[in-house]
């Protein structure tokens, strides 16, 4: 009923201990209220003069403001804890994300990830506030009311605690059965509603092949076999609602009648006939609103679980290994792989298999190969975003079981296919390794990566915001404001490339290229791309197949060696004009 | 207010439903009043059963009407509710379809100004949302407020019938209920709503940006930075949610203290009015009771009326769909190609200084060959679309066979097939999306087409062969094979004139050769354009133009061209990897 992980956060047994005893209170001024309300309308049937209904009507009042202002306070002291709760969730949730670092992003998705911190953490924040209350309310409120119940007239009691297991047990049956189809349904429907986005999305390609028009129809037959399937569901769903409702009304109905009967037959009277009446709606109430409240519950559990999963995850430990130095990577250190395998998550087979090779001080090496071979997954492993599970790294003679040490990686440059840029100014991304930059050194760095003349057409110049949503850069541009990262901070000396220019058109490359090359001397460069021309730079070339090294050398030792690198190239050159 | 008349105004996405399908509406009205009447009278008709029973009456039969009733009303309640939640979900249901439909039309209509205004397809998934958003308008505002009406109109009347004055006063004080608490709350959320929309939005910014920037983010190490800046919408959207939360709760408690004063009035009422004999006196109790069920659909009211600023929005963009609608030009068809004209064609983007396309002339005839090569943001995508005629030249024309391309659009899909960088795969089964090409070609021509592409061995290994549904072998279909499907399509479209617009661009170049080879060698008798961002494979055309700035830089074949122009002889030497 209630998530048993709820009790763990701090502050909430108090909370609860509070809530508790308002809602004890509480029971208590139902039970008033229902009197003095019954009294007051004894009296008037006993014909009295309606004076007599002052005292009674007062007290009835002063019951039912009570009741009203004790679920205000529940909610006004039970808030305080819920808002910290959901605001720490939220801060841990954004600190894991940043321990955990760009591989839990990969694994869950990134509009996962967003959705968890924001619906998520909201949705948690609505069921913290439902439970504790509904589940205390159904715990206390019934009983207190049907313990005065039973004070009055015990065989109504008695029948009032007989139904409950039967309401509850058709709830359950019901319920559940409703249930699982109504999940299933909803996995219908989230395929219906991607199916719908999709199909707007694929527009162009009906448009393209004059289908159009008559799609349409399609659109409307999708939609109208899932109205029929959803009302078959929607009708055992609210059986479930039916039974309920018509138990807790109907058992109103047949005390009504009892005590109409007790009151003929004279073995009960007027008043505590009708508190009992007056009572009977508020004994079924609980469990009604958390029937109500089903589904806000069971969307706030599951948001908690997909939270809590991330916030237990462990943080990789040891990223202090390696010990701060500036520059972090001189001329003469060495990073050595010995025997190293990878693997992607649950993957039973590792990616990378028995990784070998060595490079020192500031050399420019090539990783090529198909797609598909592993050049990105290397990358990602020198980047420390992915943890090696066999093997030795050593860097500057300490070995570490990961890169994901901090001394390295501030020493690095990380520059993809498509660098992400923030939705900030030109120069807060321009200088987001070194934020406190000088607006002339992030000037001279933007003209080194060759971006001056673009910067004079914006409008803001160095303050125009960009990214998402703002202005858009081209390819070539994103490249060179990562390529400006690296100028602006001089301690950064090495660069991981991730195919940077397989998307860009051959002259943007060229330029690109030409800037480029500058910057690769006095850096440790790791350029993994399948543009061949780029091999012609390199010092040491990483020949990769099926997550293997298979070989590896100077561009002219591989060259004159023959076999994978030869082969791969002419493979990849492809016919030639003439 | 005026916000809200003004939604209607121009309104033709909920009000035409509401009159279309009035019948069905008027039922469901029905039935959620009849609902709450039942709650109501069950409570009235016990009240005085029991009071009735409680003089004695000297048979049975004198409280047998009541009882018949009780049990009426007993099971009356939950049978009219589950009624109404079947007929109005039904209801919806059926509207959505009709919605869904119209907003495909809507947006196939502007497929290419919805392109163009919004760069990522997130616009369709919210317009998608705003689907739901109106169902729920209908289903959490538009029924409860309307049922709670007329459960309102009910109570009043009822009361004046026995006494005007005192049904003014009710009246008066329920309107306080169900007219001033619904517009409170619709006009605090609404300035309330308009603020958390801005939160939210900054944080969604943020939180998406820090989740595809996590990368970058660690490499920085500034994990405080990092922290610090989603601290502050953090506590902003705390902070808006708490003073939601406040509203509402005093907003509810407001309800219920002026549903306790209309209680305590009521009784106080019965009291002069029905006291004159004991016969009378029986009545008490039934009006004492029977307001009590009554509270329950009044304070929904507010609540769900509350929610209206949400789908304000959403009715506003998906009427504003409707008004941008583009202008019909005299349509007419051509016979067998003779030629592709481009005269003298200039293009701007409304809005826009820069001439994207600037005096370009081009003619192209059966079987010729071309390719577009030039940087992004230099017009080639817009020179296709110029030339489908999804844009019209701001001088100059583009026409087929001498007729203006824009009245062509009808036949366009059997004049232009396209092979775009993300080909759109169907959630169908193989054979289908193939199909798509041309409804009406047999199993074997479809067959005969995809072993053209050299698909035939994989889609035969495939379980169940091209009965295999695309969506589960989505994973299957690499990039390469995705686009060799779209590519049999287009064999079976059996256009004269095919568009290729980078259909390489995310291929691996060993992929890429392979893929070219196959496209150019199963269109070798067609038209072909050919956008690409470098040099491979261009041995297949006849002609090779660069774009610089909206008209052609370098152009001739390619042999002239690496013969004759040093540039070109550079670009392709690098593209080779030399």
């Amino acid at each position: 009923m209630i998530d048993k992980r709820v009790f763990k956060f701090p502050g909430v047994k108090p909370a609860a201990a509070i809530m508790a005893v308002l809602t004890f209170i509480q029971a208590f001024m139902i039970i008033f209220q229902a009197k003095y309300l019954s009294v007051a309308i004894v009296n008037l049937w006993q014909l009295k003069s309606v004076r007599t209904i002052v005292v009674p009507l007062a007290l009835f009042a002063v019951a039912f403001l009570a009741r009203h202002l004790l679920t205000l306070s529940k909610n006004w002291l039970l808030y305080p804890f819920v808002e910290t709760t959901t605001k720490t969730l939220r801060k841990q949730f954004m600190a894991k994300l940043f321990d955990l670092g760009p591989s839990v992003v990969a694994q869950k998705g990134t509009g996962n990830v967003v959705t968890m911190g924001l619906e998520g953490i909201d949705k948690i924040q609505t069921y913290l506030m439902l439970i504790i209350g509904k589940v205390l309310d159904l715990s206390l409120t019934p009983w207190i009311v049907l313990i005065y119940i039973a004070l009055i007239q015990w065989k109504e009691a008695l029948f009032l605690l007989a139904i409950y297991p039967l309401i509850i047990f058709f709830m359950i049956i019901l319920g559940l059965a409703a249930q699982a189809k109504a999940d299933r349904q909803y996995a219908g429907y989230q395929r219906l509603s991607n199916h719908f986005v999709d199909t707007l999305r694929g527009l162009p390609t009906l448009k393209q092949l004059g289908l159009n028009k008559t799609y349409a129809n399609n659109v409307y037959q999708v939609s109208e076999d899932y109205r029929k399937k959803t009302m078959s569901t929607l009708t055992i769903a609210m059986t479930s609602t039916f039974a309920l409702d018509f138990f807790t009304t109907l058992s109103i109905a047949i005390i009504a009648v009892f005590l109409g009967f007790g009151l003929m037959n004279n073995t009960i009277q007027l008043l505590p006939a009708l508190i009992i009446l007056t009572l009977a709606p508020d004994y079924f109430a609980p469990i009604r609103n958390f029937a109500n409240d089903y589904h806000a519950t069971l969307n706030g559990k599951n948001a908690l679980t997909a939270v809590l999963d991330i916030l237990q995850r462990q943080t990789p430990t040891d990223r202090d290994l390696l010990e701060t130095r500036d520059p972090v990577w001189r001329d003469d250190d060495e990073i050595r792989l010995n025997h190293v395998n990878v693997s992607y998550g649950d993957a039973k087979k590792p990616t990378l298999k028995d990784l070998n090779f060595s490079v020192r001080g500031f050399q420019k090496v090539g990783i090529i190969g198909a797609s598909g071979s592993g050049k990105s997954t290397l990358i990602n492993t020198l980047g420390g975003f992915l943890s090696p599970d066999a093997g030795q790294i050593n860097v500057r003679g300490t070995a570490v079981p990961h890169l994901d040490q901090r001394a390295w990686q501030r020493s690095f440059v990380y520059i993809p296919q498509a660098p992400y840029l923030f939705h900030a100014t030109l120069r807060d991304n321009l200088a987001f390794y070194s934020p406190t930059a000088s607006d002339a050194a992030v000037a001279a760095a933007a003209a080194k990566a060759g971006l001056t003349d673009w910067i004079a057409t914006l409008p803001d110049g160095l303050q125009t915001p960009i990214g998402e949503g703002a202005r858009g850069v081209s390819g070539g541009q994103a490249q060179r404001i990562a390529l400006a990262r690296a100028f602006l901070d001089d301690s950064r000396r090495i660069l991981l490339f991730d195919e940077p220019t397989a998307h860009l058109d051959i002259e943007t490359e060229v330029e690109l290229k030409q800037t480029m090359l500058p910057v690769f001397d006095h850096h440790l460069v790791f350029f993994a791309t399948h543009r061949l021309h780029w091999m012609n730079e390199m010092d040491y070339i990483l020949v990769m197949d099926h997550g293997e090294i298979v070989q590896q050398g100077t561009p002219a030792e591989l060259q004159q060696q023959g076999g994978a690198y030869v082969r791969l190239r002419s493979e990849m050159e492809g016919a030639t004009v003439k | 207010m005026k916000g809200f008349f003004a939604t209607f105004k121009h309104d033709h996405w909920v009000m035409p439903y509401l009159r279309r399908y009035k019948k069905l509406l008027a039922l469901v009205l029905f039935l959620g009043f009849m609902t709450f009447f039942c709650g109501g009278a069950l409570m009235f008709n016990s009240g005085y059963l029991i009071s009735r029973a409680a003089t004695h009456p000297y048979n049975i039969l004198m409280i047998y009407v009541p009882i018949v009733l009780a049990r009426a009303f007993g099971i009356g309640r939950p049978a009219f509710r589950y009624a109404e939640r079947l007929t109005s979900h039904n209801w919806v249901l059926r509207i959505v379809s009709d919605f869904r439909k119209r907003l495909y039309e809507a947006v196939e209509k502007q497929a290419v100004a919805i392109r163009q205004t919004h760069q990522t397809g997130d616009v369709l998934s919210i317009l998608a949302e705003d689907i739901d958003h109106i169902e729920n308008l209908y289903l959490r505002t538009v029924f409860p407020l309307v049922i709670g009406w007329l459960l309102y109109l009910f109570v009043v009347i009822g009361i004046g019938y026995f006494n005007w004055a005192f049904g003014l006063l009710m009246l008066i004080l329920l309107g306080v209920i169900v007219i001033l608490m619904p517009l409170l709350s619709v006009t605090v959320n609404g300035r309330r709503e308009f603020q958390a929309r801005q939160v939210q939005r900054t944080f969604y910014t943020q939180l998406t940006d820090a989740v595809l920037g996590l990368g970058d983010w660690l490499i920085s190490g500034r994990r405080q930075d990092f922290l610090a800046q989603q601290d502050a919408p953090i506590d902003q959207i705390a902070a808006l949610r708490r003073s939601d939360h406040h509203f509402q709760w005093w907003r509810n408690f407001a309800i219920q203290f002026i549903f306790g004063a209309a209680v305590i009035l009521l009784v106080w009422w019965a009291g002069v009015m029905f006291t004159h004999n004991q016969a009378e006196a029986n009545w008490v109790a039934a009006f004492g009771l029977a307001l009590f069920p009554t509270v329950e659909p009044f304070a929904d009211m507010s609540q769900g009326v509350s929610e209206w600023p949400v789908y304000q929005n959403s009715i506003q963009r998906v009427n504003a769909l409707d008004e941008n609608e583009p202008k019909q030009v005299a349509q007419t068809t051509i016979g067998a190609l003779d030629e592709l004209k481009l005269d003298h064609v200039k293009f701007t983007y409304p809005g826009a200084q820069r001439e994207v396309i600037d005096d370009l002339s081009l003619t192209l005839h059966p079987g010729e060959k071309l390719a577009l090569l030039g940087p992004s943001g230099t017009g080639k995508s817009t020179l296709l679309k110029l030339i489908l005629g999804d844009e019209t030249p701001t001088s100059g024309q583009v026409t087929l066979n001498g007729e203006p391309i824009a009245r062509l659009q009808d036949q366009r899909a059997s004049l232009f097939g396209v092979l775009d960088q993300q080909p759109y795969l169907f959630n169908t089964t193989v054979m289908n999306n193939v199909r798509l090409g041309n409804l009406n070609a047999t199993d074997e021509a479809v067959m005969a087409a995809v072993k053209a592409v050299e698909l035939d061995d994989l889609i035969t290994r495939l379980p169940a062969g091209y009965q295999t549904q695309v969506q589960e072998a989505g994973s299957r279909f690499s990039g390469g094979e995705r686009q060799r499907l779209s590519l049999a399509r287009i064999l079976l479209q059996d256009a004269p004139i095919i568009i290729l617009d980078e259909p390489t661009v995310s291929l691996d170049p060993i992929t890429e050769q392979h893929l070219l080879d196959t496209v150019f060698d199963v269109l070798h008798d067609k038209t072909i354009i050919w956008v690409t961002h470098h040099l491979a494979g261009i041995k297949h055309v006849d002609q090779v133009r660069f774009i610089e700035d909206g008209h052609f830089d370098m152009q001739g074949t390619p042999t002239e061209l690496y013969r004759d122009n040093p540039r070109f002889q550079s670009l392709y030497n690098l593209d080779r990897g030399r």
